[in-house]
């Protein structure tokens, strides 16, 4: 029986409103970006990548890497994980091994894509795909290996590039067979491909909308792909983007100050780093238990 | 072992010896852990060299066949834990390397910081198969020797060995795989491992066209012939893998044992075939910990 719990992202999907989910890359991410009030967080592949191993997404991650980085995020916030599964880390087999591990990690959708093992970000060339009728299975191991329907299966498609926009229509439409419950057409090259795309599946499924800066698609807003009729936009890639420039800001200040002084008004100080951590929470729980080691006079 | 002679843990130590076993070429025994314990049964058995099983992994780490799930984490994991306790050198099964070139090359790098003194390579399609199984997959041979190169550029120590596996002769047949194990040396493979040869006289073939040293793996119930190690010698083998024999022994113990629990509702009927717990106690090294304990003892 699929929850009617209204935090669930399949609760979210069925409304009106467009579900936005920013990338994150471990369990601060998650938290700050769940303290921004968004109703979904989706966890990159690439940016986990990026961030844990300062390398590209090629398909170097292995599955256990993500499981780990999952569980982290899952176990300090409560709101919606999609994780990004790539090509579910091999076949239909692997893939089975891999939903069961995230669905239990606590996720709330897996993200499967038809790319040849190892894959490579959606937006960079030189891709290869698995053929069609190899994907569609992989969609139906998913659906049959997980515990709870709550738990989505998001198939993407990234034929655009490899294949043509007709073919990857069809491709798409295939795994809507399957067993699919988001469909995420990768990489449409301008808004004409998008509407197309809500044509034909957006009376049927919640589509997927994916904002790369700098990449192939049209970078709109909220308001603007609501409007084109899409249920869910990631911003996946964007968080890291940010981050980077900040952190390079960050570290040439002080390197050129020798303090960090002049970046003070850019800061969360002590207290307020501890407060997005939620340290006085931690403590006050301590406390319950054992006032002589956490300051109080339990 | 440790205490005694720190040096023997050393890796750079431990594939300076492996090496110079292997070329010797004469059939060292070599058999499979899949975790650390198998790993102390094998040193304390007084063999020379231990075989880091991915067919024994999938096997008891996730109680499944061998058909690719093991991820390189756990691998990683698998080794440190057992680089950790033992003073043997270890060749360690790498699969496919986990993906293609690159990938590759990022296992080397783990798995030789992990401690592998050796590493097998094969060129199966990812994810592999055991190769005693049907309906296995060859990558093209230029792809595989993308591999093996990457995996020779990606070693710190030239002593880390790279095996180069080819899983062809069931597929292509014999002259390809030979073909194959060739283009493999000409990459910078150490040894060559042609998989499953299902005669003598294709093991005799496999030693006398390859200019390096050759693998055989002794699989109970596969393709090969089984052979005593003299006569592997005498074929000119190097190393004998004995991949999953511990496991084997372990799995029917096991039932048997528990086999007798289950009838018996005790062990009376079975007691002489569980190790004591003295022996438990030997086996995983308890006296060095109890010294350490002395000596860091709080006052």
């Amino acid at each position: 029986m699929p929850s009617s719990d209204t935090g669930s992202l399949r609760y979210q999907l069925s409304g009106d409103a467009l579900v936005v989910a920013p990338g994150i890359y471990d369990a601060l991410s998650a938290l700050i970006a769940s303290q921004a009030g968004f109703g979904a967080l989706y966890l990159s592949g690439a940016s986990i990548a990026y961030t844990r191993y300062g390398s590209p997404d090629i398909g170097l991650l292995g599955m256990t890497e993500v499981a780990e980085t999952l569980t982290a995020i899952c176990d300090r916030v409560a709101t919606p994980v999609i994780v990004d599964g790539d090509t579910g880390f091999g076949n239909a087999l692997n893939v089975i091994r891999t939903v069961r591990t995230f669905e239990r990690c606590g996720a709330a959708a897996i993200q499967l894509e038809d790319q040849a093992m190892p894959k490579r970000c959606g937006h960079l060339a030189g891709k290869t795909l698995v053929p069609a009728a190899e994907m569609a299975g992989k969609v139906k191991a998913a659906v049959d290996a997980r515990k709870c329907e709550d738990f989505l299966i998001v198939a993407r498609t990234d034929a655009i590039a490899v294949e043509g926009y007709a073919a990857a229509l069809d491709r798409a439409g295939l795994y809507l067979e399957a067993g699919a419950d988001v469909l995420f057409v990768e990489a449409p090259r301008d808004r004409g491909e998008m509407d197309g795309i809500v044509a034909r599946f957006g009376d049927k499924v919640p589509l997927l909308a994916n904002m790369v800066e700098g990449g192939r698609t049209p970078l709109l807003d909220a308001a603007a792909l609501q409007a084109i009729g899409y249920r869910l936009a990631i911003f996946p890639g964007g968080t890291v983007r940010a981050l980077s420039r900040l952190l390079a800001e960050y570290y040439g200040s002080l390197r050129e100050h020798g303090g960090t002084g002049p970046f003070l008004d850019r800061m969360n100080l002590f207290d307020g780093l501890n407060e997005i951590i939620g340290t006085p929470g931690y403590l006050a729980r301590g406390r319950q238990y054992d006032g002589s080691n956490f300051g109080g006079d339990a | 072992m440790a205490e005694d002679n720190p040096a023997a843990l050393r890796p750079k130590d431990r594939r300076r010896r492996l090496r110079a076993m292997v070329e010797e070429r004469r059939a060292l025994l070599v058999p499979g852990a899949a975790n650390a314990l198998t790993a102390r049964v094998i040193e304390d058995a007084g063999f020379d060299a231990l075989y880091v099983t991915g067919a024994g992994l999938a096997n008891t780490l996730l109680g499944v066949p061998d058909i690719g799930l093991v991820t390189l984490t756990e691998l990683v994991q698998t080794v440190e834990a057992i680089g950790e306790i033992s003073s043997l050198p270890m060749v360690v099964d790498i699969d496919t390397g986990f993906g293609n070139a690159i990938n590759t090359r990022r296992t080397v790098r783990l798995l030789e910081r992990a401690g592998a003194c050796g590493l097998q390579l094969e060129d199966q399609v990812f994810p592999k198969k055991c190769g005693h199984f049907d309906g296995k997959g060859v990558i093209p041979v230029g792809e595989m020797v993308s591999k093996v190169k990457a995996a020779v550029d990606s070693r710190d120590d030239e002593n880390l060995l790279i095996m180069a596996r080819t899983d062809a002769r069931a597929i292509e047949g014999m002259d390809a795989a030979i073909e194959r194990a060739q283009r493999y040396i000409e990459a910078g493979a150490d040894l060559t491992f042609v998989e499953a040869p299902v005669s003598v006289e294709e093991m005799r073939t496999i030693t006398r066209s390859l200019a390096v040293p050759q693998v055989a793996n002794m699989v109970v119930g596969g393709r090969t012939p089984l052979l005593p190690q003299a006569e592997l010698a005498e074929i000119g083998f190097a190393l004998v893998l004995y991949a999953n024999t511990p496991l084997q022994a372990a799995m029917r113990a096991m039932s048997e044992v528990l086999g007798a629990l289950r009838r018996d509702g005790g062990l009376d009927a079975v007691r002489d075939r569980l190790a004591d717990f003295g022996e438990r106690q030997r086996l995983v090294d308890k006296a060095t910990y109890d010294a350490l304990e002395k000596r860091y003892a709080v006052e």
